[in-house]
């Protein structure tokens, strides 16, 4: 994120004004708001002092270190950034939180360092720019794409790159339009012939005979059988080029998905990347095979007819782009007003249904406090304004598309007045009115579509941005180029790690931790003082900021990232289990484990007994739509499926916290027979849980507090012994 | 992640009692509180505390309970939060912000416009759909804004008494309080939405 903006020249000029000799400029924000005005105004953060700068006057200077207290506040829709100035609090400037929120945080922190007289090399904020450097608008939500700026040629250059081996597919639906429509303009031609020669003669012309006049329908006929089976032939290749398409791209972005690190994946919700997946493909699709086609045929067949009118009768042509800007302008209007109607029916629909799902997801709620009536009166207020609205619709639309296929019409109208005038007075044959007039319609068709072509091209480079943005996204956690497949003993070593997922804002800091292969540690702390990060950082789904992680004296950096997760088993406290048997689910992590190797990783688990009861045994379906598990069966399928490839590391991140005392004792025979031998690490906040651990370790607020064996913490007499001490009163007190 | 976070907390949260002391909310009326301008021009407290001792704060932050609906009843008075001590303690509350005298209302109005910066909506020049964002102009009474809404018919917020609130996709809130009395083009512009 951007925290050295450029200042406009007055408020640059006002800047060189009012700053001392050699003082060095850190960090340049805006601010949005002044007592009750939005405004545009610059902090100028330099190492002595912060400089509070509007429309060109300096409004305020603070020393830097007569500063301290910093802090960002939340207001209603906007923030505010204070500190003390010699103990004195003070307001220094508020802004708008969505834009600017990330940046004072980063300068609460950096203003800190600058007051102390610490480091002054610039911090930096690795989140993501969220606005656009070039237009200041925001970008499309989880991406770096601005729709107004985005290089479109690129987009395009992308695209084709992708469509290698398709295009010939992809190409032929297009020719194929062409081609149908190049029929259309043949038919009136020889309906032409056919009147002026057959129906109604021009004087003087003979009337041709009966064979002549059959071959002439015939051919009519199978101008349109040509016409449909083309049709045919291209819609069958669009479905199959356009799926093949589909089917790649949505295959190339869910292997990216599954690649991208942990980090970057977080980022984005599970419902941001189904979209891409789902709906953002389907628009590329759509857009490929649908629209791209039919724009092209009514690109192609409004030059066709338009040349074909100037080459029949130049003067008549005219007649047809008369009410041209009439019939466009109607259309546009009435198109809007249209799609704002429908737009507004979508909302209100969406409105009741959501209205519906919330009540009938919460009907137990309803049904106990007995307001069955009241919710029957809001639901009819909904229904009532919906049936409103569709029926206001309803009588709008019904009378606005007569008169937009009138107002499509009335090129038409005039050429026929103008016409027939001239078939009256012998200028022009009927043959030749009507082959005009049908072209004529021809070139009125394209112009319904005039006003969505924009919109609907800009929603298909939005959505193929997205889909390109993750496809070209580079993992935050990478293997090295050659990376060990090593074999894990066990031992643990932590060196000086320090860890946020913001740069300003360490999770971790400065962890140091030796311990030996078999050994159990338990972590104990308060929630949030960074005991789940710490494990997440031994997964590596995350790589350490400073420091290291070394396993059997190999940092982890250097283990290829299969190997090492292969060998660690994790048990969470939220266990998922995928849709599948519990044979599935047990052997997850090892797809060809032999049914006595899921027997026996069950039994460890505790889970064997229950499983056997149930009708169908190992093959018993669960997940979404299996059969319903109690907290603790889910566990110990947990249990044993993180024990079924033998990890050398185990471990459990409150995998008991859910559970009754009793389905506890049962995992926790489960985990005291899974942790012999193994190198485990134990979160818990039951520390009867922990008993057994080796060693303990206490974080507090992101360092380690306390470490050392249960007896020698209680002698220590410090954070562990209060939580132990305030456990057993409140145990106590459950007794009696 | 936070759905997890949300359940561990419980068995400690009787510890973080015990840990830390927790101070008592009291009702703060003009007989045991006086508010003041800061040195800095914020807000300062003093106030005969629980225990019958007098108590100054430096800078209070002023909140409302009911910032739609009832938003002169039931303002908390809290202490900053700050990095290092995290949220800050509630000092009392006050029922309605009318049982003190003028001086103080209008100072502690001044500080409540402050945080609930809600610009009243006059105008609206555009409305622009794109690729399912909106993007509006418009006049307000504190300037000439423009701004994006993301999803429009879920940001665009009616309330019982017929007011509007639009949040807009960088936080801003603007409210428009009667929507009848919006001109004609503008009132077009915003009416799909209700």
């Amino acid at each position: 994120m951007k925290l050295m903006y450029d200042l406009p020249e007055q408020d640059e000029r006002a800047f060189q004004a009012a700053v001392g000799e050699g003082e060095k400029r850190m960090y340049c924000l805006p601010y949005n708001i002044e007592v009750d005005r939005f405004v545009s105004g610059w902090m100028v953060f330099t190492d002595q002092y912060i400089y509070k700068i509007l429309d060109g006057e300096l409004l305020e200077k603070y020393k830097m270190s007569d500063l301290s207290d910093f802090a960002t506040e939340n207001l209603y829709g906007s923030c505010a950034f204070y500190a003390k100035e010699k103990g004195v609090s003070k307001l220094l400037c508020r802004f708008i939180s969505g834009r600017n929120l990330p940046r004072y945080s980063v300068m609460v922190k950096a203003c800190e360092i600058l007051a102390e007289g610490g480091s002054k090399e610039p911090l930096t904020n690795g989140e993501p720019e969220r606005y656009c450097p070039k237009c200041g608008r925001p970008f499309v939500v989880h991406t770096k794409i601005c729709p107004f700026c985005q290089n479109k040629k690129d987009v395009y250059l992308k695209l084709w790159a992708m469509t290698k081996g398709l295009r010939l597919m992809m190409f032929f639906p297009l020719i194929a339009a062409a081609f149908a429509m190049a029929f259309r303009f043949i038919v009136p031609a020889v309906q032409r012939h056919a009147i002026d020669n057959f129906i109604e003669p021009a004087l003087g012309v003979e009337r041709g005979s009966m064979t002549e006049f059959i071959l002439i329908v015939a051919a009519i006929v199978s101008l349109d059988i040509c016409h449909r089976a083309i049709d045919v032939i291209k819609q069958r290749m669009a479905a199959f080029s356009g799926n093949k398409f589909t089917l790649m791209l949505r295959t190339l972005l869910f292997e990216k998905i599954q690649t991208l690190s942990m980090s970057s994946v977080q980022k984005k919700s599970t419902g941001d990347l189904m979209g891409r997946i789902n709906n953002d493909v389907s628009v590329v699709q759509n857009f490929i095979t649908g629209n791209l086609p039919t724009y092209f045929s009514q690109l192609f067949s409004f030059i066709l007819a338009l040349i074909l009118l100037l080459w029949l009768n130049p003067l008549m042509c005219l007649f047809v782009f008369i009410p041209l800007p009439l019939t466009v302008y109607i259309i546009g209007r009435f198109w809007t007003t249209v799609q704002q109607r429908n737009v507004h029916a979508w909302i209100i629909a969406n409105r009741t249904n959501r209205h519906l799902q919330d009540i009938l997801n919460g009907i137990r709620v309803v049904k106990a406090f007995g307001s069955e009536e009241r919710e029957i009166v809001r639901f009819e207020q909904y229904t009532e304004r919906q049936a409103a609205q569709d029926e206001s619709n309803a009588k709008l639309f019904d009378t606005v598309f007569p008169l937009l296929g009138f107002a499509l019409k009335l090129g038409n109208y005039l050429i026929l007045l103008y016409g027939n005038l001239k078939v009256f007075a012998g200028g022009m044959t009927i043959g030749a009115l009507n082959q005009f007039n049908s072209y004529a319609s021809i070139i009125y068709e394209p112009m319904m579509q005039i006003t969505v072509i924009p919109r609907n091209i800009s929603a298909f480079l939005t959505s193929l941005g997205k889909i390109f943005e993750i496809l070209e996204e580079e993992p935050e956690v990478a293997d090295i180029g050659l990376p060990i497949d090593i074999s894990i003993e066990g031992d643990i070593s932590i060196r000086n790690v320090t860890f946020g997922y913001d740069s300003y804002n360490p999770v971790l800091e400065n962890i140091n931790l030796e311990v030996k292969q078999g050994e159990m540690i338990g972590i104990v702390g308060h929630s949030g003082c960074g005991k789940t990060t710490l494990i997440n950082l031994l997964m590596r789904l995350y790589d350490v900021t400073e420091g290291a992680i070394y396993i059997d004296d190999v940092n982890i950096k250097d283990i290829s990232q299969n190997a090492l997760r292969s060998q660690i088993g994790v048990v969470l406290q939220e266990t998922h289990l995928f849709s599948g048997s519990i044979r599935d689910n047990i052997r997850y992590s090892k797809p060809h484990a032999t049914n006595e190797e899921v027997i026996q990783a069950a039994r460890l688990a505790n889970a064997h007994d229950f499983i056997i009861n149930l009708p169908e045994g190992y093959n018993t379906m669960v997940g979404e739509k299996g059969f319903s598990l109690s907290g603790g069966e889910r566990q110990r399928i947990a249990i044993a499926r993180a024990l079924i490839h033998d990890p050398r590391i185990l471990i459990l991140d409150e995998a008991t916290a859910a559970l009754d005392t009793e389905t506890e004792k049962l995992i926790q025979d489960a985990i005291n027979k899974l942790t012999q031998g193994r190198t485990t690490f134990s979160i818990a906040h039951r520390l009867s849980t922990l008993r057994n651990a080796d060693k303990l370790i206490v974080l507090d607020r992101g360092k380690v507090a306390e470490f050392g064996t249960h007896s020698e913490l209680l002698e220590q007499r410090g954070i562990y012994y209060k939580l132990v001490m305030a456990q057993q009163r409140a145990a106590l007190q459950k007794q009696n | 992640m936070s759905e997890t976070k949300a359940k561990k907390t419980d068995v400690f949260s009787d510890e973080d009692a015990a840990l830390f002391e927790k101070r008592e909310s009291i009702m703060l009326t003009p007989d045991n509180a006086t508010f003041s301008r800061s040195a800095g021009g914020l807000i300062s407290l003093d106030i005969i505390n629980a225990k019958g001792e007098p108590e100054h704060f430096e800078r209070v932050v002023v909140l409302r309970s009911f910032p739609i609906t009832d938003p002169d009843d039931y303002i908390a008075i809290r202490e900053p939060e700050t990095r290092k001590s995290k949220r800050g303690h509630e000092i009392g509350l006050i029922e309605n912000i009318h049982q003190f005298d003028e001086a103080t209302v209008s100072l502690l109005n001044e500080e409540l416009d402050r945080r609930y910066f809600t610009p009243e909506l006059y105008k609206i020049y555009s409305v622009k759909e794109k690729f399912g964002y909106s993007y509006w102009e418009a006049d307000t009474s504190a300037g000439k804004v423009t701004f994006v809404l993301n999803n429009p018919s879920s940001n665009i917020r009616i309330l019982e008494d017929d007011r509007i609130f639009i949040f807009d996709i960088d936080g801003n809130c603007f409210q428009i309080t009667d929507p009848t009395k919006l001109d004609r083009n503008s009132y077009r512009k915003i009416e799909i939405y209700l």
